[in-house]
């Protein structure tokens, strides 16, 4: 026999028991050829293109699940930032652009599609203007549109004109939406060192560099990595802790790449990346604070958390470089407070603060995820928590990103229900202090020395 | 280069008579209703315009031969098979429903290994698909085997574990 009884029975396993799926197949449609001097043409042109380009995705995606005896949860679209391809038309809103976004996914049967977004971190164009200005009316009028904006680099700085605007476009979008919790929000995320290939919502958008059509995979599998720790037992020294993480995180990858691939011969098209990130659902056991929790601390947020989230991050990485030579999206272990069942309790117990979260995310794939905050929150200390998040990328020369949602009507401690994959959250204290003099700043805060590289 | 979208806008201003259209040029769904409403012909060469294969842009053309082809070797001739397991209460008869579904199928075993641990039977199965034998037919019919309070069978490909476990 080609395979080990064991093999074979521990790939079994991992599907069958600890909900190893392939997270999300993302087809990015480079919408640069649709920009026309009239937004009406260019929406309808928008609309066009994806539908014919991702009318397959959905069957291709069902048939290769149902032959590799893989789930494939999530089948998502990126698209080209939306400022590049209103930029023509002058138009100063573009809710008709999100409105033929969400009719196209719709029309193919995703559920979310990424790339109402600008790339702003060293300045605005008036179409990246238009952006922020529709960004609100855009999320809250449709379904399944999602926004990012790039606020900062590391060779560029962070453009806290871009931060102190972001706020407000936050609590509009958060308003707008307050008998949902501020739902709009979780379809909202800026970044530094934004991904160009990443393959999650609500950051997915393809960047500049991309071809005309590519096939992104992103591959999960907390609850496999939790079982093969708890299989190694508490005394296994932390070298053996890793090892085990990393020879994982290669298994988990390979069924990424082989996904991925067949997916992209199926449709015609590029195979990209795989995004091999630990991502967890609200899932009982599909959770990154369990895996924390068996590395050895006895609750997510204790002192450890940090050391023990850097070496799962790292080996993660490690393995998955191993299994493919295409790893890229963000690539790591997120930590999406609401979506992970672990991280929920750990803030409900007062295990996790605000405080210690953001120290999580200086190792951690992406950042400050799904975290929610009261309604009331001022701009200033939006801006405060999100120049923050940014500098921890900015000088540690990696993608840093803030989904925060100010959930409306709701104080510290108070429960709120999104409902499905966005999960639950309980709305954490950002403390009494502000930092209006900051916000009020205008200019950028300049690119670190780490940015000068050449 | 030929245009690469054809909009309603577009129809409205071409006016009445046949419209050509470059066979790569997508017609918006709009642009089309457009082209019902005035009377529009849109016509390809001398003949009705049909909508064409999305095009994936330069790279799709030579994307598969620059991917690495470890962990599957060049000309392996193994892609046409399959991994079935079986697990389940032991009972007469079990080993032959199994291999039955295969062998009507036109598929053939390879290779068989079959435990019993604490009363449960462990089988694992090695099919190699022949020329037209369908992997979703056959998987269909052996997930249908077995039931609860019996055996549950599970079927996958087997470039899966070749993936997974092989360097």
């Amino acid at each position: 026999m080609s395979f080990t009884e064991r093999e074979i029975l521990e790939t079994i396993r991992m599907v069958a028991l600890e909900t190893l799926d392939i997270r999300t197949t993302t087809l990015g449609i480079n919408l640069m050829d649709c920009a026309d001097p009239d937004l009406e043409s260019t929406a309808e042109k928008v609309f066009a293109k994806i539908v014919h380009h991702a009318a397959e995705l959905t069957s291709v995606a069902d048939s290769i699940a149902a032959d590799y005896g893989v789930p494939i949860v999530n089948k998502r679209i990126a698209v080209t930032p939306i400022s590049w391809i209103a930029a023509a038309s002058g138009a100063t809103d573009l809710v008709p652009l999100a409105r033929a976004l969400d009719l196209a996914a719709e029309e193919v049967g995703v559920d979310f599609i990424g790339g109402f977004s600008a790339y702003v971190h060293k300045g605005f164009t008036r179409a990246d203007e238009a952006v922020f200005l529709s960004i609100p009316a855009a999320l809250a009028e449709t379904q399944r549109v999602c926004a990012s904006v790039s606020v900062a680099s590391t060779r560029a700085g962070i453009n806290m004109d871009a931060v102190a605007r972001f706020s407000g476009v936050i609590l509009d979008a958060a308003e707008r939406t307050a008998d949902e919790g501020g739902i709009a929000c979780a379809k909202l995320v800026c970044f530094c060192n934004a991904v160009e290939d990443n393959p999650f919502v609500a950051g997915a958008h393809l960047g500049v560099g991309e071809g005309e059509t590519v096939l992104n995979v992103g591959v999960s599998g907390p609850g496999v990595v939790r079982s093969a720790l708890e299989r190694l037992g508490p005394d296994a020294d932390l070298v053996a802790v890793a090892e085990t993480v990393k020879r994982t995180a290669f298994k988990i990858t390979r069924m990424g790449e082989l996904v991925g691939r067949e997916a992209a011969r199926r449709l015609g098209t590029t195979f990209g990346i795989v995004d091999v990130s630990l991502a967890p659902t609200p899932a009982v056991g599909d959770s990154i604070s369990d895996i924390l929790e068996v590395i050895g601390v006895e609750r997510t947020g204790a002192p450890g958390t940090i050391a023990a989230l850097a070496l799962l991050t790292d080996a993660v990485k490690k393995g998955g470089a191993m299994a493919s030579s295409a790893v890229g999206g963000l690539s790591g272990a997120f930590i999406p407070v609401s979506e992970d069942q672990g991280m929920i309790d750990a803030v409900r117990d007062g295990a996790l603060s605000l405080a210690t979260l953001t120290g999580m995310t200086s190792v951690c794939s992406v950042g400050l995820d799904m975290v929610a905050v009261p309604g009331d929150t001022p701009p200033s200390v939006l801006t405060g928590i999100i120049a923050d998040e940014m500098a921890i990328g900015m000088v540690n020369q990696k993608t840093t990103a803030v989904r925060i949602i100010p959930v409306p009507g709701k104080g510290p401690g108070e429960t709120v229900e999104w409902g499905g994959l966005l999960g639950t959250a309980i709305v954490q204290d950002p403390g009494q202090f502000g930092a209006d003099v900051l916000h009020a700043r205008a200019g950028r805060i300049p690119a670190p020395l780490q940015g000068y590289r050449n | 280069m030929p245009k690469r979208f054809l909009t309603a806008e577009d129809v409205r201003r071409a006016g009445a008579g046949p419209l050509e259209v470059a066979p790569e040029t997508l017609v918006t769904p709009h642009a089309k209703q457009t082209a019902e409403e005035l009377g529009v012909r849109l016509v390809t060469g001398g003949g009705d315009w049909v909508p064409s294969a999305p095009d994936r842009g330069p790279d799709a053309e030579g994307g598969r031969a620059t991917l690495p082809h470890l962990p599957e070797p060049e000309g392996d001739d193994e892609a046409g098979s399959l991994i079935v397991t079986a697990v389940g209460r032991n009972r007469p008869g079990v080993l032959a429903e199994v291999t039955g579904v295969i062998g009507e199928a036109g598929a053939s075993i390879a290779d068989v290994s079959q435990r019993m641990i604490e009363g449960f039977f462990h089988m694992v199965l090695v099919v190699n698909l022949h020329p037209g034998c369908d992997f979703a037919t056959l998987k269909q019919q052996l997930d249908c085997l077995g039931g609860t309070d019996d055996y549950a069978v599970n079927v996958m490909h087997e470039r899966a574990f070749r993936f997974m476990h092989r360097v």
